[in-house]
């Protein structure tokens, strides 16, 4: 996004939003408040809420503020995902890897955010609790391959032990700074980006297939 | 508690016009709907327009003068380019269309020419208007008096107000114009601007985020009443549809949504009233961000309720489905036209990574949801839904109670619950009391124990203690105080026992 990264070549501000996509219960919490507090299921964290967390970042002398947005993953809500994601410059998609299930959900998410926003967002599909490998119902090579052929990136991540993460958000940063970088130098070569997708809520009528309510995690 | 959630709930009948013409009236139009109330309006504004033409060209006049004098240092360095061929480009399109409803609005009288004035001043007249919005006038003033004064010290302040006045100005006049083509204009100056000042203050981002923000406060002023909720579109009619469809739903519960928040609590139900009350006065904001700032103190309400309820910080799913409750208990006025105002003229830095934004992206979402929530969505099957919807049963109370109002139930539900306390209460007073007694006879028991002692020991030592026992049987007050301190005290006569005092019963 052109305002969101609009920050030129020179010791500017890089602005990100990231937001965080996938089924109930894989851990996208947990990622972020490992990621951002450096805590795992505890009950003393200092933030009021962990639905929007943020990071200053400093990468080759760059700043960075990273912004990353929770999304409620509970079926009755995926409808809402486009109202989420718009105007976003990462997408992080996870899933656990003890579950087929939520791999197929990134799957879903994955199209439907091709769709809506083309190559324009950064895509990562992140296995998380990779501590509990023993159970491990995702193979790896499969999960590799599928996110090779969308453009994404993928990653192996713990937040209960802090494995990955930190190589997650700094890879992510890296290559949303690329695209921002890409997009200003098209904008200096008088392509202007479209006014519609500059801003504007879209609540896009998306009603997915019809899937039985998944229970959030008090019944899961 | 019961009372503020009274206060917030209001009786239908209550909500529609006074003119009875069936549709639902608003406070800020005096109890009418938007025609009606324009209907009433129309010959007290004819009379007014005159009085307001004099008053605004006063202020008009007091501003440059104000101007004038504050600024004569700083004069000299137009450092920004002005917007004329944008300007340009904007006044172009769509002059001539002039449609019959702006015509309804705009007077017969023709801008008065004001030959004295300089470039920006030709567009600078203000629209005419009614007593709504003389008050607007003044408020535009106040803003306009604030934002020079914010301006005073900034580096080339004082281009940047002209360059916002004449914009401001320039858009006053195009009400016709499609509310998409009001936005892209504003967005597009916005945008213009905060280029020219990054380039202007060296990639001082803070500096600009701040003139920025208060050049959306000066500019929003000035057009919230042409702009908020347009003739042009059909934000009304969304907004109509949305309060009916929360009217509606009227019987969903917290456990139906899953929210994760325990209103018997005093303080989350505390900070579910805030939130409901943020919420609603969101609509008596005119600057986008002041409106945006009220849902995010509503949002820090909820975070509070759930983090005292679940005692750990509120995630996404947590989050969602409080803030769809309180929007649907709160029915907050003008709910569609406030979003479509915020995403129309909101500085886009704010919505998009800010804080802000994040809460006002949650706010559309549950809109959303409210809008499209059907049986599935609260784990119901859809016959029990359209039970609900038709009013034939209800979550709280057996019986279908047409009139009854989630209002209405919850203030039952509390009725209920303070019974309960009431047993509660009741079986805890009856355990003291029994308790005391235990007490009562415990005492009788011990002095009856301490006779028996004394006893058996006046037997054991009968010559001994006989001085003593004479003394106590001739029986002074003197005599037994000073058998306290005598070393026999064996026999000494013992104050009578504690009577246990009973406090209830
Ligand atoms: N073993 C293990 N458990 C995890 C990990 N990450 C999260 N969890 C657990 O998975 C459950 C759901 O996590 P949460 O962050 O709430 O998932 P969300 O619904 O996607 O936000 C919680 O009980 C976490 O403790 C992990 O890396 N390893
Ligand atoms: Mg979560
Ligand atoms: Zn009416």
């Amino acid at each position: 996004m052109a305002t969101a990264g609009a920050a030129g070549s020179s010791g500017r501000t890089y602005s990100f939003k990231v937001v965080l996509l996938g089924e109930g219960c894989v851990g996208k919490t947990s990622l972020v408040l490992r990621y951002c507090e450096n805590k795992f299921n505890d009950k003393h964290i200092t933030t009021l809420q962990a639905s929007f967390l943020t990071k200053k970042l400093n990468i080759t002398g760059k700043r960075v503020n990273l912004a990353i947005w929770d999304t409620a993953g509970q079926e009755r809500f995926h409808a809402l995902g486009p109202i989420y994601y718009r105007d976003s410059n990462g997408a992080i998609l996870v899933y656990d890897v003890t579950d087929e299930d939520s791999f197929q959900k990134v799957k879903n998410w994955v199209k439907e955010l091709r769709k809506m926003l083309g190559n324009e967002i950064c895509l990562c599909i992140v296995g998380n609790k990779i501590d509990l490998d023993k159970d491990r119902n995702v193979s790896v090579e499969d999960a590799e391959s599928y996110a090779e052929s969308v453009g994404a990136k993928h990653y192996h991540t713990s937040a209960k032990l802090n494995k990955g993460i930190e190589e997650l958000f700094l890879d992510l940063c890296k290559r949303m700074m690329e695209t921002a970088q890409a997009e200003e130098r098209a904008k200096g070569n008088g392509a202007s980006q479209s006014a519609s997708s500059r801003r504007g809520v879209q609540i896009v009528d998306d009603e997915p297939q019809a899937t039985p309510a998944g229970g959030c995690c008090s019944t899961g | 508690m019961m009372s503020q959630r009274r206060g917030i709930h209001v009786d239908q009948s209550e909500l529609l016009c006074k003119k009875g013409c069936g549709f639902y009236g608003n406070t800020a139009w005096q109890g009418l709907c938007s025609k009606c109330w324009r209907e009433v309006n129309q010959r007290e504004k004819q009379r007014q327009i005159q009085e307001d033409w004099a008053l605004a060209e006063r202020l008009q006049r007091e501003e440059e003068e104000a101007y004038a004098s504050r600024h004569q240092r700083a004069q000299s360095q137009p450092a920004i380019t002005p917007f004329n061929k944008f300007e340009e480009r904007k006044t172009k399109v769509k002059s001539s269309k002039v449609n019959t409803v702006t015509k309804f609005f705009t007077p017969s009288i023709k801008t008065p020419p004001k030959k004295d004035a300089g470039p920006f001043d030709t567009q600078s007249t203000p629209s005419p208007s009614s007593s709504a919005s003389r008050q607007s006038t003044l408020d535009s003033d106040r803003a306009a008096r604030e934002f020079i004064d914010f301006l005073k010290p900034v580096k080339s302040g004082r281009e940047i107000f002209k360059q916002c006045r004449a914009f401001t100005e320039s858009m006053v006049y195009k009400r016709d114009m499609g509310a998409d083509e009001l936005s892209e204009s504003v967005q597009d100056f916005y945008q213009n601007l905060s280029e020219r000042l990054q380039s202007q203050f060296k990639g001082s981002s803070e500096l600009v985020e701040k003139v920025m923000d208060e050049v959306e406060k000066y500019m929003m002023t000035r057009l919230y009443t042409e702009v908020f909720c347009p003739e042009t579109t059909d934000d009304e009619k969304k907004d109509l549809a949305i309060q009916k469809r929360i009217r509606d739903l009227h019987w969903v519960t917290i456990a139906m949504l899953c929210v994760p928040v325990d209103e018997e609590i005093p303080e989350v139900s505390d900070s579910v009233v805030k939130a409901i009350t943020d919420i609603i006065e969101m609509d008596s904001k005119q600057v986008p961000k002041d409106k945006l700032a009220c849902i995010t103190r509503c949002s820090k309400h909820i975070f509070n309720a759930i983090k005292v309820s679940k005692k750990e910080a509120a995630s996404a799913d947590d989050f969602l489905p409080t803030l769809i409750y309180i929007v649907l208990k709160a029915n907050p006025p003008r709910l569609q036209s406030n979003i479509q105002y915020i995403t129309r003229f909101c500085n886009p830095s704010r919505l998009m990574t800010g804080e802000d934004g994040y809460y006002f992206t949650n706010l559309c979402c549950a809109v959303a949801f409210i809008e499209k929530l059907d049986g599935q969505s609260l784990n119901m099957s859809s016959e029990e839904f359209e039970l609900y919807m038709s009013g034939q049963t209800s979550p709280h109370w057996p019986q279908p109670t047409a009139a009854s109002s989630s209002s209405g139930t919850a203030a039952l539900t509390q009725v209920h619950n303070s019974l309960d306390l009431l047993t509660g209460l009741g079986e805890r007073q009856e355990r003291v009391i029994e308790k005391a007694r235990q007490l009562e006879s415990d005492l009788i028991d011990w002095t009856d124990e301490v006779e028996q002692e004394v006893q058996s020991a006046l037997e054991s030592f009968p010559l001994e203690t006989q001085n003593t026992t004479a003394n106590t049987a001739s029986g002074t007050a003197s005599a037994s105080l000073s058998a306290i301190d005598s070393e026999n005290i064996e026999n000494e006569q013992l104050p009578p026992p504690l009577q246990p005092q009973m406090f209830a019963g």
